[in-house]
């Protein structure tokens, strides 16, 4: 019996003990980096920031917290950031490792703000199982609710967009959603720019406004095809509305080739070229002619003479 | 249909006749070529393929042939008009660039090149005795005012109204003057037979991307003006694992991070960080723009071609 146990606690530490040391695979981090503490609250809204920068610089890697989805690199794949084994970490510890990075995984010292950085570091915390009781979880409570809708209204006159959120509670009653982001993106060739600003969370009532850039170009019209959505699709599921609106700027495209220009196309070459070639072409034609019309002349000359 | 079954019915034919024929010893080049097929073809070798609408289908591996979408007619038609309405520039954070070298072996793939042909090529810069080194990735510049397009006396190479400049490689002679031209040596010439050359010699040649490549022409960084048509990223843009390219259309003021997906306003990007373009004095008037190695994200650590730097 006192074996099995002594084997049990041998197995333990040894695994223990491997654990470590594939997590720490040389990493090492100096006490007083360790030390660190996360300077911004794990507020739903630090969360979600947070979210959204490891969507952005991330995910690509490791995969989405918690799911194991990361990209099998070798010979050392990068780590589920969810996972718990990761998360006993100090905070400080995951920041120096963010900064600095190794083998594979970049160094984030200046591509990401130190802001952005905590941020995401909030983000993983809320994965977190043994402090998540110390979390602040959503300050704002949203009572439950069912049939939730995203409605849009567009003030084109000065290019605001207002988009209400809102949901049927247990009562029956149509109430807002509060304190939920959401997302006004624009559609560009290769992806969505982000026009939301600073604060796109939804008020009391569930609204949120949103001033649209004044100097963005849009089509010919002006029209942009705009897509509102909830930043999140945790809270109510997948919620978005796509509509062709009239905020841009009116931009004729310029086609380069309308330019008279020597590297243009030949219907378009400058005209001082055309003249030149032409008149060149006129010039030498018209001597030759000059001296067949002469040599023509010649013999009617001899015979003249004679 | 019916050159099939004049095909099916030679090679009916030498597969009964050809097989004797090579067999008495007489092998000219032709009936072993025909001897070839028709083995090929007697004990079936069917594949599994996934049909369009998501059907799984057999099909015979001898009736296999790369796709080819457009007729030759099509392709160079419209890739001498360009998409109407785009203007398309690249924007290349140099601060970003650990020499990671993800852009070229994308780009070498895609355009059917040789490890040492470049469209784009990173390279190591000082440019100073006392200044600070550092990579810079280097494709076409795609310039306004090309030097390359004028000196062409074929007319192959050319602008279109999106801003890109390309060749046709069909229409080329050769002579390489623009590659004397050119102030920013962007273009390569095909020296030898290209790579793969047997392999893709039946595919129709597409002006977008200069597939397949030709002896004795010249080629270059197309800004993968066929990826652009389907709403794709150039291929190096998008094999970058370190966020260093930004592509996208000025006429919509917003390009596109290869590595993040994330859009940004392409003047904001450029007046944030003091972007500029390379040469300008030339009057060239490049579409490629570069972010200063200011604040880099990587040290950088020495000699180019050394492995250990190869992130
Ligand atoms: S970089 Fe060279 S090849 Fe490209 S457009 Fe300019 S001059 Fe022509
Ligand atoms: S090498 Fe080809 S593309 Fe270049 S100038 Fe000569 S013909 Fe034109």
């Amino acid at each position: 019996m006192k074996n099995t146990i002594k084997n049990i606690a041998a197995l333990f530490l040894i695994f223990i003990f491997s654990g470590s040391l594939a997590n720490a695979q040389g990493w090492t981090v100096p006490n007083s980096a360790k030390k660190k503490q996360n300077p911004y609250e794990a507020t739903s809204k630090n969360v979600s920031t947070g979210k959204k920068i490891y969507n952005l610089h991330c995910k690509s890697c490791h995969g989405d917290p918690t799911i194991a989805n990361m990209l099998p690199l070798a010979p050392v794949a990068p780590t589920d950031l969810g996972a718990q084994n990761f998360l006993v970490q100090s905070d400080g510890e995951i920041y120096y490792k963010v900064n600095k990075g190794q083998g594979a995984m970049p160094t984030f010292e200046k591509t990401i703000s130190d802001e952005d950085k905590w941020m995401v570091i909030a983000f993983l915390r809320s994965f977190d199982k043994n402090k998540k009781v110390k979390q602040q979880v959503a300050e704002v409570k949203n009572p439950e609710v069912t049939d939730v809708k995203l409605e849009l209204n567009v003030n084109e006159a000065n290019k605001t967009l207002l988009a209400k959120l809102s949901g049927v509670t247990k009562k029956g009653k149509r109430v807002g959603l509060q304190g939920i982001e959401m997302s006004f993106l624009v559609k560009r060739s290769f992806g969505y720019l982000d026009v939301s600003g600073e604060d796109p969370y939804t008020n009391e009532k569930g609204d949120v406004k949103v001033q649209f850039p004044a100097d963005l170009p849009g089509d010919r019209e002006g029209q942009v095809n705009m897509l509102v959505k909830v930043t999140d699709d945790d809270f109510y599921g997948k919620l978005e509305e796509a509509r062709v609106v009239t905020l841009g700027v009116p931009t004729d495209p310029v086609n380069p080739l309308d330019e008279r220009a020597m590297w243009g196309t030949r219907a378009n070459a400058p005209i001082w070229i055309i003249v030149t070639f032409v008149g060149g072409v006129l010039a030498i034609w018209s001597v030759i002619f000059l001296v067949l019309f002469q040599m023509i002349k010649l013999p009617k000359l001899a015979k003249s003479k004679d | 249909m019916k050159e099939e079954t004049s095909n099916n019915s030679r090679r009916k034919f030498l597969k009964s006749f050809g097989i004797s024929v090579g067999a008495a010893g007489v092998v000219s080049s032709f009936s072993l070529i025909g001897a070839a097929k028709a083995a090929a073809k007697k004990p079936a070798e069917m594949v599994n393929l996934l049909t369009q609408d998501g059907q799984l289908v057999q099909v015979d591996k001898n009736q296999l042939r790369p796709t080819v979408n457009e007729p030759l007619d099509e392709l160079q038609k419209r890739g001498r008009e360009g998409i109407p309405g785009k203007s398309f520039v690249m924007v290349i954070d140099l601060s970003k660039c650990r020499n990671a070298r993800k852009c070229m072996s994308a780009c070498q793939n895609h355009h059917q090149l040789r490890a040492d042909q470049h469209h784009i090529n990173v390279l190591q810069m000082q440019d100073a005795d006392h200044t600070a080194p550092y990579f810079m990735p280097k494709p076409c510049q795609h310039c306004d005012n090309p030097p390359c397009t004028k000196v062409c006396p074929v007319d192959a190479t050319f602008k279109r109204q999106d801003g890109i400049v390309l060749i046709d490689n069909e229409r080329c002679i050769g002579c390489r003057f623009c590659i004397a031209a050119c102030p920013y040596s962007a273009r390569i010439f095909q020296w030898t037979e290209p790579k793969d050359a047997e392999k893709y010699k039946d595919l129709t040649y597409n002006i977008e991307a200069n597939v397949p490549q030709k002896k004795g022409t010249v080629s270059k960084c197309l800004f993968s003006a066929d990826r652009l048509r389907e709403d794709k990223l150039p291929s190096c843009v998008s094999a970058c694992p370190n966020g260093v390219y930004y592509f996208g259309d000025r006429n919509e003021d917003a390009v596109t991070n290869g590595t993040s997906g994330e859009t940004v306003r392409f003047s904001k990007l450029i007046e944030d960080n003091a972007g500029y373009t390379l040469m300008e004095e030339l009057g060239t008037k490049p579409r490629v723009y570069y972010l200063p190695p200011k604040n880099r994200a990587f040290e950088f650590n020495g000699d180019l071609l050394n492995e250990e730097n190869l992130h």
